[in-house]
């Protein structure tokens, strides 16, 4: 049995005018582990994302990640850890604007050690955008654009890929070259934390998590 | 990458990165101007007071103790005339020489006006009227009393040094009707001399009741070629602050460095002291009521100054903390995203901070030579002087600005840094 690479214990959130976002939430999830998170709007998916990537804390309950307790981590010790542990994929895809693709994953690189032009323009060909990386994001569809935030998820080779609904706002084309990524990275063995709507995309992951009200409400393993 | 970053950071919005210099150049054109009315006001101050006379009283050592007998004081003039007139043109090779704007000896004697009932003794004051002193290299320096007594009240005109002419006191011309082109034969202890009175003089002082003439000619009246009884002199001088003020307190208690610092500074005590070792049998005694008046005002210009640069300074800051906050927020989503990259707080601390310091240099850069221009126009509005060129203000102004923006930007970067980045990439 793999070792468990992130695990919640009694974790809990509230936000402001009452609203418990999640309830005494115990999760586990193994190392090399695709894992879906899904439930309708407001169950508390991305609420947890953010509590994974160090965005957001907990109010209550401990979160282990890699076997480190990150609830005493402050925000720069989690600057850190994220830099160098977590790979993250947003449905907007937040690309810089006045970079171009290549200097948009080069960023990734800087901020984590040093900006590597040959890896940053290999990891783009690998996805298909060789021909595109020095556009500017305006210049990018959707699909693309999704493509250029995943490459810069993955540059730094993170132990951990945490992505929200990447696919929520692309066409079935591009939805289908995104899944085609993902799947390459099961192949790869890696840790992927996913948080979706699109049961086609959450039928491909390993592990099938539904949330309901901030509270686990079934699983569902392959 | 942190270059291209900046580089584009700086080229984007461009209309509030605009507004953010102009705060600063507005601020530190303010501060420079004021700093360069602080910076000339002493000198131009100084050279006003002049117009108010002397400011150091040059007597011989007998006549400035009081010597008093059976309850009266021994007037001392009769035996005070020890001074000689040829020791004061040395008062242009001293140290100070520079310092040393006007030199006026001046001769007391007593005489009579023939025509005055009882032969009744008035005063007479010889002076120089309008010498000109050899300073070196062939240029003279002009002094007398036309140049140091500019505040005293004159109806007609000085006499000239040669010309038997004289200002009649403006008490002595009520008491005796005494009008302009009169003629007045007055008489001392040797000679008497006719003189055309060229003008009525009032000063406030004892002079109202004397005959005033050049020096040379009331000498031959009394027989006392070459001397004198005292001098006043007029300098340019240091206001006194705690530096002199320790050393008249205690002068061992000066470490070297303030001994050196209070001895080339022109404190109105120190030219005092190099003017009576320079004339033998000589004490010299600063006029306190002009020199503390001046040392006063100049005291509360400056901090008034001071206060007014500080005001404009902080009210900058301010001013740009709303431009820099908006800035600020237009990129919280900017921020928020380089945070979930790995971003520490540090490197986006540096970005906003070089950024903002290139926008206050820029304006401080700008500010400097707008700011140097207006101090010579309030110099110039104010003393109708030109005003001395200030390099360091303008060269200092970039860092002024520096430190204005930085100040202004303090609360909106920890702002941006301490900022809820899961929320902010939501709201994006």
């Amino acid at each position: 049995m793999s070792k468990a690479i992130i695990a919640l214990h009694q974790v809990h959130k509230y936000y402001l005018k009452g609203v418990h976002a999640l309830q005494d939430v115990n999760l586990s999830i193994e190392e090399g582990q695709w894992t879906a998170m899904m439930g309708p709007s407001g169950s508390g998916k991305t609420t947890l994302l953010n509590l994974l990537d160090g965005l957001d804390r907990p109010s209550l309950g401990r979160i282990e990640i890699l076997g480190i307790d990150t609830s005493r981590f402050s925000a720069d010790n989690w600057t850190v850890f994220r830099r160098e542990n977590i790979g993250l994929v947003f449905q907007q895809f937040y690309l810089i604007p006045y970079l171009t693709a290549l200097e948009n994953v080069m960023l990734a690189q800087y901020y984590h050690s040093m900006a590597d032009k040959r890896q940053a323009q290999k990891s783009l060909e690998e996805i298909g955008l060789g021909a595109r990386m020095h556009h500017f994001p305006s210049e990018l569809s959707g699909g693309e654009q999704q493509r250029v935030c995943i490459a810069r998820a993955l540059i730094n080779e993170p132990k951990i890929i945490l992505a929200d609904e990447p696919t929520g706002n692309l066409d079935e084309d591009n939805e289908k070259i995104v899944m085609d990524i993902f799947h390459k990275l099961d192949a790869e063995r890696k840790t992927v934390l996913m948080v979706t709507h699109n049961p086609n995309l959450g039928r491909l992951a390993d592990r099938r998590i539904y949330l309901e009200h901030g509270r686990v409400k079934h699983e569902h393993w392959v | 990458m942190f270059w291209r970053i900046l580089f584009d950071s700086v080229v984007r919005r461009k209309k509030r990165k605009t507004l953010a210099v102009l705060a600063v150049w507005l601020g530190i054109s303010l501060i420079v101007g004021l700093g360069v009315l602080c910076l000339d006001t002493g000198d131009k101050m100084n050279l006003e007071l002049r117009s108010f006379g002397a400011n150091i009283k040059v007597r011989s050592i007998s006549s400035s103790i009081p010597v008093t007998v059976a309850g009266y004081e021994l007037d001392s003039f009769k035996d005070a005339n020890v001074l000689s007139e040829n020791d004061f043109p040395k008062l242009k090779e001293i140290f100070w020489r520079n310092n040393i704007t006007g030199i006026v000896p001046r001769l007391w004697v007593e005489g009579t006006m023939k025509g005055t009932i009882d032969g009744k003794k008035i005063p007479v004051l010889g002076l120089w009227l309008s010498r000109k002193i050899p300073v070196g290299q062939g240029e003279e320096c002009a002094t007398g009393a036309s140049h140091v007594y500019k505040h005293w009240k004159l109806e007609g005109r000085w006499p000239k040094e040669d010309e038997a002419a004289c200002l009649a006191g403006s008490e002595l011309a009520e008491n005796y009707k005494i009008e302009i082109g009169d003629r007045l034969e007055i008489s001392a202890s040797k000679n008497s001399m006719l003189f055309t009175v060229s003008g009525i003089i009032s000063s406030g002082g004892r002079e109202d009741s004397a005959v005033l003439a050049s020096l040379r000619l009331v000498q031959g009246l009394a027989g006392l070629e070459g001397k004198v009884s005292e001098a006043d002199i007029s300098a340019l001088t240091t206001p006194e602050n705690q530096l002199a003020e320790k050393y008249r307190v205690e002068p061992k208690s000066l470490t070297p460095a303030e001994y050196e610092r209070w001895y080339c500074t022109p404190y109105p005590e120190n030219i005092a002291r190099e003017i009576q070792e320079t004339i033998p049998n000589s004490t010299a005694r600063v006029i306190r009521r002009i020199s503390e008046t001046q040392g006063t005002v100049l005291t509360r210009i400056q901090g008034l100054v001071f206060f007014l640069g500080l005001i404009t300074f902080v009210s900058c800051s301010l001013s740009l903390i709303g431009i820099l906050a908006s800035i600020v927020s237009d990129r919280r989503s900017e921020i928020a995203l380089f945070q979930a990259i790995g971003a520490g707080r540090a490197h986006i601390g540096a970005l906003f901070f070089t950024e903002i310091a290139f926008l206050g240099i820029l304006g401080g850069i700008l500010g400097g030579l707008t700011g140097s221009w207006i101090g010579r126009q309030l110099i110039q509005a104010i003393f109708s002087s030109e005003a001395s060129p200030h390099f360091a203000l303008i060269l200092l102004s970039p860092l002024l600005g520096l430190m204005v923006a930085w100040l202004g930007s303090l609360w909106p970067v920890r702002r941006a840094l301490n900022q809820d980045t899961a929320r902010a990439l939501h709201e994006s």
